[in-house]
């Protein structure tokens, strides 16, 4: 059997607005329970492959608190591993702290042993199982299989994400970027299959083409110049890309919707994340909730419909709460109207009669504000 | 490698009144407040007094609560300085013996609580729902120079011949305990929480192994033998939420007092120190529908309320379909009611579908048990 060791690649991840100034898209707080980086962990766990890498970017504390020790991903406890790997010589030099240059500072290509690495972002949620992918790179023979999407709405998503052009025998042609001029497209992952050996060629090549190059850059060079095999592997399941403020906002609330829900998360197919030992939610006598996830350890005393509610979030008597997404610890005092929201950890809106995000808009409370 | 406490808890019992909730588990996993299993507490407890060293004796249907148990990882049990494990009976040089009382289960494992050489011993009960930082209790047992300590609790002097009673004098030392006394002598019930100096208890239960007699309970044998022998009995007053959960009817109240908000167990204290711990289900959020209501209730992930729910307990994978009406009720993991099934003072057994538009103890007083 190959052996496989997945990296969790935080470096190309986009910024969703002021939800990613003080932290990783990758640890942003989903559906009210999860990380947005508990969909690449599980699915590589899920897939079986036990030795996972997180190349962190920035904020490396707010990674390791997530992660924690990394038990929750791994199948046998000795062997198995979730290691976060930082390249600290990019963080006084931004521009050059790349995927792989943090895989040339921390990853000893040689001295680990494995066959084939799969290396994924967050902010593309799925569920993948890279079984299969994997079996078929290794039987197309190719350098790298990047995982695609079919999509016939490139003119409202995934915007910016990386198009590509597939030839016979799924050979990656072409590959430039989606700017919605289209309807159809085949839309990267950013998911890639790739061998030890090619893995250490594009390592060792970086340097001789341009230091700022990314992974995804690199491969893009390499199709340019047609000196590697790169194949594609369609994806047919459903993928929700995490690519603005805006975006996250919509896309979580549409998971309210159950048929929505049915298509990301599957019963055989779990999602693992870190536990707080939180309390069940706790409904008071006047609470009126529709159409929303709760989570854990919230107390709702009040009204919350089309919403989001992380763990340990109060929601007092007579608050109003309409298409929200409160993060956890959040505060909502008694009779404040909250509207086309998201109100970030541990904010406490109580001094105001509402707060609406008006034509649209979604209106942001920072981290810890106090209104 | 020393130990200065080392906790027992008798986790073997039937739960013989909880009825076929215990058919196939144990009284101490059986389910409690939507996510939680009655042993999650004094184990909780356990661990928020650190006390790292525990051993679970279990007997009735063992290998699902020694699964359960694990190496302690779900409470946190399983530090460097921990040593946790279940003990289930075992066969030995002197031949195999199931546990032949309380007493006798803690004597059979005399060589698991020496391994630590510990100067007191604490005995619980894993069938009852209460926070407690037993710490407090052992300073007591060490400032007062007891041989045992025993925790009591204030009950309603009309109920008292329910219980064990303990009678103390002004300085709360015991002078008389009474096993479901007729004519009780105080309002202190015993709550089956004992702190011991080792060496004293393990005299008392070398003794009453070899007592023909005995019943080898603590309750029925060692306390009234110490207590005869003129032994130092301290009791210690315990305030707070404490329930015994050995019935139905129990059961359903102590998980409607959490539903229902009346915060005397503090679930929802913020102190992260201070929780309860059990197990992790990799479950989606809980979702409340567009038509569905809840309120005055408890619910935890992965269920999905759908109906209308007042004052429940809802556990995780619940489906509580549109049109369902539950109400107080106490709804065990993966349990279905289907739409128009109406639902009033029941216990809902752990995956039990009920049917479409059934009818269930609707408008009784008595707690209903719906089992497989």
């Amino acid at each position: 059997m190959e052996k496989i060791i997945g990296f969790c690649n935080l470096h190309d991840d986009p910024h969703l607005g002021q939800l990613t100034t003080k932290r990783p898209c990758g640890v942003v707080s989903f559906l009210g329970r999860y990380g947005l980086m508990d969909f690449t962990l599980s699915n590589f766990s899920n897939s079986h492959i036990d030795r996972i890498y997180v190349l962190v970017k920035n904020s490396v504390l707010s990674v390791r608190s997530h992660i924690g020790n990394g038990a929750i991903w791994t199948n046998n406890t000795r062997r198995g591993f979730v290691n976060l790997l930082l390249n600290e010589d990019g963080l006084f030099n931004p521009k050059f702290n790349t995927d792989l240059a943090n895989l040339k500072a921390n990853f000893s290509i040689d001295y680990v042993d494995f066959d084939y690495a799969v290396i994924a972002p967050s902010f593309m949620l799925a569920s993948i199982d890279y079984r299969p992918i994997i079996a078929a790179h290794e039987k197309s023979g190719a350098d790298v299989t990047i995982v695609y999407k079919h999509i016939n709405n490139a003119d409202e998503e995934f915007h910016n994400c990386d198009r590509l052009k597939i030839g016979a025998d799924n050979k990656v042609t072409k590959i430039d970027t989606n700017l919605g001029r289209t309807s159809e497209a085949d839309i990267s992952l950013e998911s890639f299959i790739i061998s030890k050996k090619v893995l250490r060629k594009i390592v060792n090549d970086v340097s001789k083409v341009s230091e700022l190059f990314s992974l995804r850059e690199m491969i893009k060079y390499y199709v340019g110049e047609e000196a590697l095999d790169v194949r594609a592997y369609e994806f047919e399941g459903y993928v929700i890309p995490m690519l603005s403020l805006e975006g996250y906002f919509k896309h979580s609330l549409d998971l309210l919707n159950v048929q929505n829900r049915n298509k990301l998360f599957s019963e055989d197919w779990p999602i693992y994340t870190t536990t707080h030992n939180t309390p069940p939610a706790l409904y008071g006598r006047n609470a009126d909730v529709r159409n929303s996830f709760i989570a854990n350890g919230s107390i709702i005393k009040g009204k919350v419909e089309n919403c989001i509610i992380s763990r340990d979030v109060v929601i007092e008597k007579g608050a109003v709460v309409k298409n929200a997404i409160l993060f956890t610890r959040s505060e909502i005092g008694k009779d404040v109207k909250v509207i086309n929201a998201l109100i970030d950890k541990g904010a406490r809106v109580s001094g105001v009669n509402a707060l609406e995000g008006k034509d649209g808009e979604v209106l942001y409370i920072k981290q810890g504000a106090k209104i | 490698m020393k130990h200065k406490v080392v906790a027992m808890i008798l986790a073997g019992g039937k739960g013989t009144r909880l009825e076929s909730l215990t058919k196939k588990t144990s009284k101490p996993a059986v389910s409690f407040a939507a996510k939680y299993r009655i042993i999650d507490f004094p184990l909780s407890n356990c661990a928020n007094s650190g006390i790292g060293v525990v051993g679970v004796l279990t007997q009735y249907e063992s290998t699902a609560l020694d699964a359960y148990i694990g190496n302690g990882e779900k409470w946190g049990l399983n530090g460097v300085h921990c040593l946790m494990t279940s003990l289930a009976p075992r066969q030995t040089e002197q031949g195999a013996n199931w546990y032949k009382g309380t007493a006798d289960a803690i004597a059979q494992n005399i060589d698991f609580i020496d391994e630590s050489n510990p100067e007191f011993v604490v005995i619980l009960s894993g069938d009852h729902i209460y926070k407690c930082s037993y710490n407090e209790m052992i300073e007591l047992h060490e400032k007062t120079g007891a041989d045992a300590t025993i925790s009591v609790i204030e009950v309603d002097p009309a109920e008292a011949s329910r219980f064990g009673i303990m009678a103390v004098n002004k300085t709360d030392r015991i002078v008389e305990f009474q096993e479901k006394p007729k004519v009780p002598k105080s309002n202190l019930a015993s709550m089956g929480v004992y702190v011991f100096s080792w060496p004293v208890l393990r005299k008392y239960l070398i003794a009453d192994m070899k007592d023909p007699k005995s019943e080898h309970d603590f309750g029925k044998n060692i306390i009234p033998n110490m207590l005869n022998d003129g032994k130092k009995l301290q009791a210690y007053r315990f305030k707070g939420y404490w329930r015994d959960v050995g019935t139905l009817a129990s059961l359903h109240e102590a998980n409607m007092d959490i539903a229902l908000d009346k915060m005397e167990l503090n679930l929802y204290e913020r102190d992260a120190n201070n929780r309860i711990y059990t197990e992790d289900t990799y479950s989606v959020p809980q979702y409340v529908g567009k038509r569905g209501s809840i309120t005055r209730s408890i619910a935890t992930q992965g269920a999905s309320i759908l109906g209308d729910c007042d004052s429940c307990v809802i556990s995780n994978g619940v489906v509580i379909e549109a049109g369902a009406k539950c109400t107080r009720a106490v709804i065990m993991e993966n349990a279905i009611v289907k739409k128009g099934a109406v639902v009033h003072n029941v216990i809902i057994a752990p995956g039990v579908v009920i049917p479409e538009d059934a009818k269930i103890n609707v408008g009784g007083d008595e707690v209903v048990l719906i089992g497989k």
